[in-house]
């Protein structure tokens, strides 16, 4: 595919190596390279417009300017406190933008996020299979009953998230990697178009990371739009097309081989913006 | 043997007003404990007793306006009990503190309101009445208005019930689908009022709340799942209030207090020997082999 990033990388604007303030620079940054490029590209359901994010009237981050293309996975990379999860909380809708807009075409009900910190009850009497049927509300809503067809389904998504065996194990009973698995199995029942993911594979077993790769690079292949909130350099090159790198307020598209070739790691990620090292390719 | 049975248990419902309340028992042990099952679930076992205190100065004052008139006095505990659920719910929104706290401290004002009312316009006898409940006083409208009340709940559950299990579950997930959370929550606090002021006939106001939280809190040491949990308490409101009913008549005690100290025996027998979390259960401590089927 083109890395779109690797463009704009290579053709830093006058302004890249200077340490200027930041928001001027992105500005710059992606305004000249990026945006007016990534618009002739592939179908994008979620582009963000010169947005401005903030927690507590603390502003986590503005003119973040960019899109998500349909059917690719996007790692969000930062260190802690750069603003990942206020992003996430911005594109679902959570969080009220202080500038700018999310456009996202993807209908409500169809996107999905599962955060670090579950607002998920666990002693909440449910077992796994009523978790993954509770993904079918955009179809069945409060009231309609769940046909054959759809307990059906319901199997053949546990059977593909290797869960089968749970179906009936309380929620409270399930380990960290089984927990996600179900959640993840939710959301294809929700035939989910937008899913966001923050540190899914934190805490999980080196099995069940693979199983999900699996279940969300099929995801993906189908068309589902995935932004997934990353810390590891093995599963950025498994899992991610694109990159967006946090830092000092500000989000920097690029592709995951540019940080993995090494010139760009993830702690070092918050010199980016700066127009520090390893930004000519 | 059969003649003491019946005399015992078949021959008190020879009067009209045993049967009366018998009945109302049994349409109230259908509607609360669901309830109580889901409020202990959300761990606000607590907020149906705050509740049953808001009702209190409602029902007062219908008493004082019409006097032992039960549409009367139900209507007012309905509106004092939505009333003190939003303004605790509002304040707890307006000032960032938490609901508990500020729902403590309206069932405290409810609590005084009531009782000043209550004497201010009757004896000592009618507070007994409104606070521990009389089953003389079921007549048949009393008892049109139970049954009415506890159909209104339970139809009403079972319309938003998949909504309130996901907002149970998983808030943020509810909220992603565009459905508001926290209108599920109103009406479902609306129910308890409902309930609450439904119950105040036989068992009181302060009693109402024991068929909604015993019979929950009860199930909890026999099942662990949803339906079983509902099954199970709603039986057990069923044998409690009945059984209640009969001990308050060939004791000559109160019903409120019959009812539901009968419950909290089955709670004590339950913490005791149930099949889950229970003494018993925890030391005859028992694990199926690996590879055994998975129980349903």
């Amino acid at each position: 595919m083109p890395l779109l990033a690797d463009v704009t990388l290579r053709h830093p604007p006058p302004g890249a190596r200077r340490r200027t303030a930041g928001s001027t620079l992105a500005r710059r940054f992606l305004g000249n390279g990026m945006v007016g490029l990534m618009s002739q590209e592939a179908p994008s359901r979620l582009r963000l417009h010169d947005l401005q994010l903030a927690q507590a009237n603390r502003t986590v981050l503005e003119h973040v300017d960019g899109r998500f293309r349909d059917g690719a996975t996007t790692a969000l990379i930062g260190a802690n406190g750069t603003g990942k999860s206020t992003l996430i909380q911005g594109i679902m809708g959570m969080l009220k933008p202080v500038a700018g807009r999310v456009e996202c075409t993807v209908p409500r009900e169809r996107r999905a996020w599962l955060p670090q910190q579950l607002a998920l009850d666990l002693t909440f009497p449910m077992s796994v299979e009523e978790l993954v049927m509770t993904g079918s509300w955009p179809s069945h809503g409060a009231h309609k009953g769940y046909c054959a067809h759809h307990y059906r389904r319901g199997r053949e998504v546990m059977a593909r998230l290797g869960i089968s065996h749970l179906a009936h194990r309380p929620l409270g009973e399930l380990s960290g990697g089984q927990r996600q698995r179900a959640l993840i199995g939710r959301t294809l029942m929700q035939e989910a178009e937008l899913l966001l993911l923050d540190e899914p594979f934190a805490n999980v077993d080196t099995e069940t990371v693979d199983v999900l790769m699996t279940v969300l690079r099929d995801m993906a292949a189908s068309g589902v739009t995935l932004i997934v909130v990353l810390h590891d350099m093995e599963q950025l090159s498994r899992l991610a097309d694109e990159a967006v790198v946090l830092a000092n307020g500000h989000a920097h598209w690029t592709s995951p081989q540019t940080i993995l070739q090494g010139q760009i790691s993830v702690a070092s990620a918050a010199t980016l913006s700066l127009g520090m090292p390893g930004v000519s390719a | 043997m059969i003649e003491l049975l019946h005399e015992w248990l078949v021959a008190p419902f020879d009067y009209g007003f045993m049967r009366r309340a018998a009945v109302g028992g049994l349409a109230l042990s259908l509607a609360a404990p669901p309830m109580g099952v889901f409020l202990m679930l959300r761990g606000m076992s607590l907020i149906g007793d705050a509740m049953a205190h808001a009702i209190l100065p409602g029902v007062a004052l219908g008493f004082l306006l019409a006097g032992f008139s039960l549409p009367a006095m139900s209507l007012g505990g309905i509106l004092s009990g939505l009333l003190v659920a939003m303004l605790a719910g509002s304040v707890s929104q307006m000032t960032g503190h938490r609901e508990d706290s500020a729902m403590a401290s309206f069932f405290l004002i409810s609590l005084a309101a009531g009782v000043m009312l209550v004497s201010l316009g009757g004896s000592s006898v009618d507070l007994t009445h409104v606070l521990f409940g009389s089953i003389l006083a079921v007549n048949s409208t009393a008892l049109i208005l139970i049954a009415a009340i506890s159909s209104v709940i339970v139809i009403t559950l079972a319309l938003i019930f998949r909504a309130l299990v996901v907002e149970c579950l998983d808030p943020l997930f509810l909220r992603g689908q565009g459905t508001h959370g926290g209108l599920v929550h109103g009406i479902f606090l609306g129910l308890v009022v409902l309930n609450l002021t439904a119950g105040f006939q036989t068992l009181g106001t302060l009693m109402a709340v024991g068929l909604m939280m015993l019979p929950a809190t009860t199930a909890r040491f026999w099942s662990k799942r949803l339906e079983g949990l509902i099954g199970i308490a709603v039986v057990l409101a069923m044998v409690a209030s009945t059984g209640g009913l009969l001990l308050s008549y060939h004791l000559s005690i109160p019903s409120g207090p019959a009812i539901i100290l009968l419950a909290g025996v089955g709670y004590m027998l339950s913490a005791l020997f149930g099949r889950h979390h229970s003494l018993l259960a925890r030391l005859r401590r028992h694990a199926a082999p690996l590879g055994a089927p998975e129980p349903h």
